[in-house]
């Protein structure tokens, strides 16, 4: 089915907009062999760099079955179309989850979930879509289905190919199914609330949290009363009980108070949701987590009090920019100081007239020249997203 | 040919003792896990740093000689077995460990280190490596990030790459090549992770940096006898249903627990069809009360004895059987070989009974003790190496077990790796098309195949069919 553009990303405007009823209809598309990008709902479509020119804009959200969920298997295999929130709801009546949190779950999907590598704070226990992900039936550049991995938890046959297409932007070939392994979703998630004078001290109290505890999930930053740590912790009542108690003596000895929430998950989904806020443009900055309140710092000495959110346990640094000026500030001071140390700052998402501005990805390493080979093993033609990717891929 | 200056170009890079060139001495190299088939390189070179095996490389590469890379060669599917490859660079004297940063739970080691070192450096400050083949003592880190290892605490923690971050990586050309770090979400193709598993066929890692896991606050052990494997497996999936993630849900059957009995008395019941080995662990406050739920779905599902450990001796005389296994099956047969494979989960019963309708098809004695927790089976298939057509029915057998699995919706291998072992197998699995996106990342390495050649993919050079068994070896 092709309904009428106007459709853009990042400001390119997509020539036709194709919504494929089936993987047959989306091997078609790519034969035709004219540049694409693939959308699944929409909520992530400006991660990345501008597309340099989209012939088609081919929209996931028909190809959506949830092929098969054997609950005992503690597998799910699911077409890309298929939202986040679907799968929650199918998983959560076994009791089950796939534990990657990224904010719009309702407008996620299973193909943008891969592409962009999205992930949300329950990382810090579960990891993030490469750990996940066990299988994938991708179409190549020349419209053939190729499949890697498999529907089983442990597999060393061949190379490990659904790696190639995760974070990878729809780069190396379109995802049209995935699976999955799953995990139990713990019986209780409660979380606590610690705030800290300042932004390097809210990293430093949830880093004396994991000291002493694996949480569920471990977010510093500017909450909504100032600079602080939200904890979750997960499991069991006793082990709820252990945790609190563990938790309770760390904020004890800062002399803080901690505040509980019996419904963890709901502040958890209120902090994933940080980086979709309208605004021009998050940053994501990746560190060590001894680093993540020296970045916070200086995010704020550069760009004022802007909302600033931490992945502390991944060493991943989110902050909310409204203005150019400090966005342009990040990138030529910040960023070449956390590169200089070995870590990398991004702009995650932005708006196009941003956008157009900056450089989204940042200095790239020597095996930028192996990426290259890698791309054009896979996409000769330059079909797949071309100019998205890190170095213009 | 090589040329014959070579070893004396190699010499004057690595030092007199970095190269092996006495025919005596090559046939230790003959062969690793998988003592099937045997091949003795022409020249084994032992460089002691990363930038020699980079030095080695090289020279290799502007003579255009093909290599095959080596760790402790415990490998089981003949990955390190030099085909069409004269010369074998082992990197098991690059044996620093070169960075710990405790805090942010990361190391950083040279290949040739041993995996249970790694652990070692760390186990003072509440960490531990996670993966942990029974190869431990000797594996090597460069080995298993080649074959993407496994273990029987995979189930809770994940295998190799769910713990390397990046890795050093010699090219074929000699170029050496970071790839990923020491932080996560690093933009760009996920080169670490397409490396991890790939059987030495990129070139040689020379380091990597690895993720440390906080070593558990408790354990408790439970170890269940059941009357059918059929019982044991139900009150596996009883387990999984109840939202626990054990440890580590190990599984031995009649034949093995017979075997176990003899050999070490133990006092496990040689009428039992199965017993089950079910570990848990985390922090402590949890563990009693995930043990009563495990031990109530033993029971619901006909468990007609449950062993309890409450402490570390405890726990060791548990895993006593487990672990000792294979050393008691030794005494059952002359030889035995062991396959590798993976089902779902649910369908632990059904390729149960294919491997026991194998069994009785070919007139064979086959035991089972794996991973039931991860669906990755271990079938022990015993023989007679003198009686040719036995060996014959050994080798069909476990070709038919193989192809029971992939028609179960399962994996030719787990944990093992394809090596030159499986690679004519690869078909049943991957059809042309999904071969070729395979070889085209190994291009992208490896475009003059130089880097351990005739591997993973199905090649007419040594994919033959094989005329003895593997060589029993512990998983």
């Amino acid at each position: 089915m092709t309904v009428p553009s106007p459709e853009a990303v990042d400001g390119v405007v997509a020539q036709s907009v194709v919504r494929p009823g089936s993987v047959a209809e989306v091997q078609a598309v790519v034969r035709a062999g004219r540049p694409l990008v693939v959308s699944g709902l929409g909520a992530h479509l400006d991660v990345g760099a501008p597309p340099a020119r989209i012939d088609a804009l081919v929209r996931m959200d028909r190809v959506e079955r949830i092929v098969d969920h054997e609950a005992a298997d503690m597998t799910v295999t699911a077409e890309a179309g298929c939202s986040l929130a679907t799968l929650e709801r199918v998983l959560g009546a076994a009791g089950q989850w796939l534990p990657l949190d990224p904010p719009s779950p309702e407008r996620t999907t299973v193909g943008g979930l891969i592409a962009a590598n999205l992930s949300g704070p329950l990382r810090a226990s579960q990891g993030t879509v490469r750990d996940l992900l066990i299988g994938i039936r991708t179409v190549d550049a020349e419209g053939r289905l190729v499949a890697s991995g498999g529907k089983v938890v442990k597999n060393v046959a061949g190379y490990d190919l659904p790696k190639l297409h995760i974070g990878a932007l729809g780069t190396v070939g379109v995802v049209v199914e995935a699976t999955f392994k799953l995990r139990p979703r713990p019986e209780l998630e409660e979380a606590a609330l610690l705030h800290a004078g300042t932004l390097a001290a809210a990293a430093d109290l949830a880093l004396a949290v994991r000291d002493v505890l694996d949480p569920l999930w471990l977010e510093a930053g500017t909450l909504e009363r100032g600079p602080g740590v939200a904890v979750g912790v997960g499991g069991i009542a006793p082990e709820i009980a252990a945790a609190r108690r563990t938790i309770e003596a760390v904020g004890a000895r800062s002399g803080l108070a901690v505040e509980w929430t019996r419904d963890g998950a709901a502040l958890r989904r209120s902090l994933g949701a940080f980086p979709v806020t309208p605004a021009l443009a998050v940053v994501r900055a990746s560190v060590l987590p001894t680093e993540v309140g020296a970045t916070m710092a200086e995010l704020h000495r550069i760009a004022g009090d802007v909302p600033v959110l931490s992945h502390v346990a991944n060493g991943v640094v989110r902050a909310r920019l409204d203005d150019a000026e400090a966005l342009r500030r990040i990138l030529a001071e910040l960023r070449p100081a956390i590169e200089a140390a070995g870590g990398f700052l991004v702009v995650e998402r932005a708006r196009p007239d941003a956008k157009r501005h900056v450089d989204v990805w940042g200095r790239l390493g020597p095996d930028l020249a192996l990426m290259r080979r890698v791309k054009a093993a896979y996409d000769p033609g330059g079909i797949f997203a071309p100019g998205r990717f890190v170095g213009g891929l | 040919m090589l040329r014959p200056d070579l070893a004396a170009r190699l010499r004057a890079l690595v030092g007199d003792d970095g190269v092996v060139d006495h025919p005596d001495t090559l046939r230790v190299y003959d062969c690793d896990g998988y003592t099937l088939e045997r091949a003795a390189p022409e020249l084994v070179v032992l460089p002691r740093t990363p930038g020699d095996v980079a030095a080695v490389v090289r020279l290799l590469a502007s003579e255009g000689v093909p290599f095959v890379p080596r760790g402790a060669g415990t490998g089981l599917s003949g990955g390190t077995l030099p085909v069409g490859a004269p010369v074998m660079i082992c990197t098991s004297r690059l044996q620093a460990i070169e960075a710990i940063d405790r805090r942010n739970r990361r190391i950083v080691v040279q290949a040739g280190v041993v995996n249970q070192w790694v652990t070692n450096a760390v186990r003072a400050d509440g960490l531990h490596y996670a993966p942990d083949p029974s190869s431990q003592p000797a594996c090597t880190i460069g080995g298993n990030v080649a074959e993407n290892s496994g273990g029987p605490h995979t189930l809770k923690y994940g295998v190799t790459t769910n713990h390397v971050l990046g890795v050093e990586l010699v090219l074929p050309s000699g170029d050496v090549v970071q790839l990923g770090g020491t932080v996560e979400d690093r933009p760009g193709y996920d080169l670490t992770g397409l490396t991890v598993g790939s059987e030495g066929t990129f070139g040689i890692v020379t380091r990597a940096t690895l993720r440390l896991v906080r070593t558990p606050e408790g354990y408790r052990t439970l170890l269940a006898v059941f009357d059918s494997v059929e019982a044991a497996s139900e009150a596996v999936s009883g387990i999984i249903a109840a939202g626990i993630v054990p440890a580590a849900l190990e599984m031995m059957d009649r034949l093995i627990i017979g075997a176990v009995e003899a050999a070490y008395g133990i006092g496990l019941p040689t009428d039992a069809g199965a017993v089950l080995l079910a570990e848990i662990d985390g922090p402590a406050a949890g563990l009693d009360d995930q043990l009563a739920r495990i031990e109530a779905v033993c029971r619901a599902h006909g468990a007609r004895e449950l062993r309890i450990a409450r402490d570390d001796a405890e726990r060791a005389a548990l895993w006593k059987a487990r672990k000792r296994a294979f050393g008691a099956v030794g005494r059952l047969a002359p030889n035995y070989c062991t396959q590798d494979g993976v089902v779902p989960r649910t369908r632990v019963p059904d390729i149960l009974r294919a491997i026991q309708a194998a069994a009785a098809k070919h007139r064979l004695r086959v035991g089972n003790v794996f991973h039931a927790g991860d669906g990755n089976i271990h079938p022990i298939l015993l023989f007679d190496e003198r009686d040719r057509d036995e060996v014959a029915r050994v080798l069909a057998a476990g070709r038919e077990i193989l192809e029971a699995c992939v028609a179960l919706g399962g994996s030719l291998t787990g944990e093992h790796g394809i090596g030159v072992e499986k690679c004519a197998q690869m078909p049943l699995l991957f059809g042309p098309d999904d071969l070729l996106a395979m070889t085209a990342l190994r291009a992208v390495f490896d475009p003059e195949q130089r880097a351990n050649p005739h591997k993973i993919f199905p090649d007419a050079k040594v994919c033959v069919e094989t005329r003895t068994p593997r060589r029993q070896a512990p998983l």
